[in-house]
């Protein structure tokens, strides 16, 4: 992907650059479905959908055979989510070359992390989150990545989708 | 009778060698007629008492298993966890068999799986190694490449048993021993800090996995091989057991809404669903209102870790900061 993110300028406006950090639940679902009915009919605006694969640390597996089968398929389930998102956009009305797509497989100690460290770097003006709706117990325990990357992004807006 | 080994391979010692080197250890009446020379413990039920293993050319004789102390499970034997005597320096070992288990954990009400790794524990051996505040060994291939942990014994109890009947009453722990504790629990979650610095993470944080090792004098987190898949925040349930600690070292022990009522307390009709734990509901974290003496300052950690909170800790340094705030700065 060749795309130079340098464009997004909110002060002197090229193209905006919406990035919906996605994975296969539900709340993913709906965020791309909100981008595709909020923003697909206008133009001046770029998508790109993130998919961040969080990979244990390989001692977590019984041997590297069972890691690769983890990885594999999480990179079909990836590939099978991200087109399907894709064509929602392109039905929504973002041409098609304006639809990235972005799949890391990455280790880090949380999703947010990864998904405001490729914000950086890709200085998208928004990021787009589903919610999980999970319980207060989960959250304290296994944590919130919209609460956090509300928190933690900087230079952007965060739009987070129930 | 005569006496025989069986051999699952070549072992680098005779069987006679072994026997001269268990009668070192045991006296010549004791040494066993019959005993197996092991070198691949891909089936840890194999190994038994009197058997000898070999890793990395050390023959281990092994002993009893260790038992489970998770409550619930208690004294449920733990087959791939054996006592074991070095055979060459006669050392006391713990060796840690491979046990590749999926557990389903059960925290309150929510559930989540957990394996054992023994490739985490082992990378975590190392990466502790000489840090006072951890268990201490290494981990070796044996002939059919299971990570095998063999590790310092440690004489000492569990925190848990030190705190029971410290004092007369709380208000004696709370002002004469807690304070002890607090900075000893500061230690702790410092050294919980360092290896999570490094990428890792504990993953059984509980009382009863710190030692106090009474030979050194120091406190050591032990048993580090769970590990659990984690997306938003790989530090929360390493953090949920470190507030599950502070409760229990403030409280003096568990205070349940069962001892409560037991008691006769009328203490629970000043308490609401936002004083108790937010995962362990039957526990109070808000402990202030058992014994109004413990401070502001120190019952705001505590409260933490409570049903009412709005704010979690996300990561040790939190922690650590509220902890000098209240003088623990270790």
């Amino acid at each position: 992907m060749n795309t130079d993110h340098r464009e997004c300028d909110i002060t002197g406006m090229v193209e905006r650059h919406i990035m919906v950090a996605v994975d296969s639940s539900d709340n993913a679902r709906r965020a791309v479905l909100f981008v595709g009915d909020f923003f697909g009919c206008y133009d001046g605006f770029q998508v790109t959908l993130l998919h961040i694969i969080l990979e244990p640390e390989a001692t977590f597996f019984r041997d590297n055979e069972e890691r690769q089968k983890w990885l594999k398929k999480k990179r079909v389930e990836s590939k099978k989510i991200m087109e399907e998102y894709k064509h929602i956009l392109v039905d929504a009305g973002f041409s098609e070359d304006k639809v990235n797509i972005r799949v890391e497989i990455m280790r880090a100690p949380s999703v947010a992390d990864c998904i405001i460290k490729e914000q950086e770097v890709m200085k998208c003006c928004t990021i787009v989150i589903g919610r999980r709706g999970i319980s207060k117990k989960e959250e304290f325990i296994f944590g919130s990545t919209s609460n956090k990357i509300i928190h933690e992004a900087r230079k952007c807006a965060v739009l987070v989708i129930e | 009778m005569e006496t025989q080994a069986v051999n699952d391979t070549e072992s680098t010692y005779s069987f006679s060698q072994l026997q001269e080197m268990i009668a070192a250890y045991l006296g010549s009446d004791k040494v066993p007629r019959r005993f197996k020379i092991i070198t691949d413990t891909s089936d840890f039920f194999r190994v038994d008492y009197n058997d000898v293993v070999i890793l990395g050319s050390v023959p281990y004789l092994m002993r009893n298993y260790a038992r489970e102390g998770r409550f619930g499970l208690d004294d449920e034997p733990k087959y791939w966890v054996r006592k074991a005597i070095n055979l060459i320096n006669k050392e006391i070992k713990i060796i840690k068999l491979v046990f590749h288990e999926e557990i389903e954990a059960h925290i309150g009400e929510m559930v989540f799986k957990c394996v054992r790794s023994p490739g985490k524990e082992a990378a975590i051996l190392d990466l502790v190694a000489g840090h006072k505040n951890f268990m201490h060994g290494i981990s070796i291939r044996d002939t059919a490449g299971n990570i095998i942990r063999i590790l310092d014994f440690i004489r000492g109890k569990g925190l848990d048993d030190l705190i029971s009947k410290q004092a007369k009453n709380h208000e004696e722990f709370f002002y004469h021993h807690l304070p002890g504790y607090l900075s000893v629990y500061g230690e702790m979650v410092k050294a919980i800090q360092f290896i999570h610095e490094h990428g890792q993470k504990h993953g059984d944080i509980r009382r009863d996995h710190i030692m106090l090792d009474r030979e050194k004098g120091v406190y050591r987190w032990i048993d580090f091989d769970y590990d659990y898949y984690h997306e938003a925040n790989m530090f929360g349930y390493d953090l949920f057991g470190l507030g599950n600690i502070l409760i229990f070292l403030v409280g003096g022990g568990d205070i349940t809404i069962q001892q409560l009522h037991a008691n006769k307390s009328a203490v629970v009709d000043k308490l609401n669903p936002n004083d108790m734990n937010i995962i362990f509901n039957n526990r109070v974290a808000n402990i202030q209102k058992i014994y109004p003496y413990v401070p502001d300052a120190l019952n705001y950690i505590l409260l933490h870790f409570s049903n009412g909170a709005n704010l979690y800790y996300d990561n040790t340094e939190q922690l650590l900061e509220d902890l000098g705030e209240i003088g623990i700065n270790p």
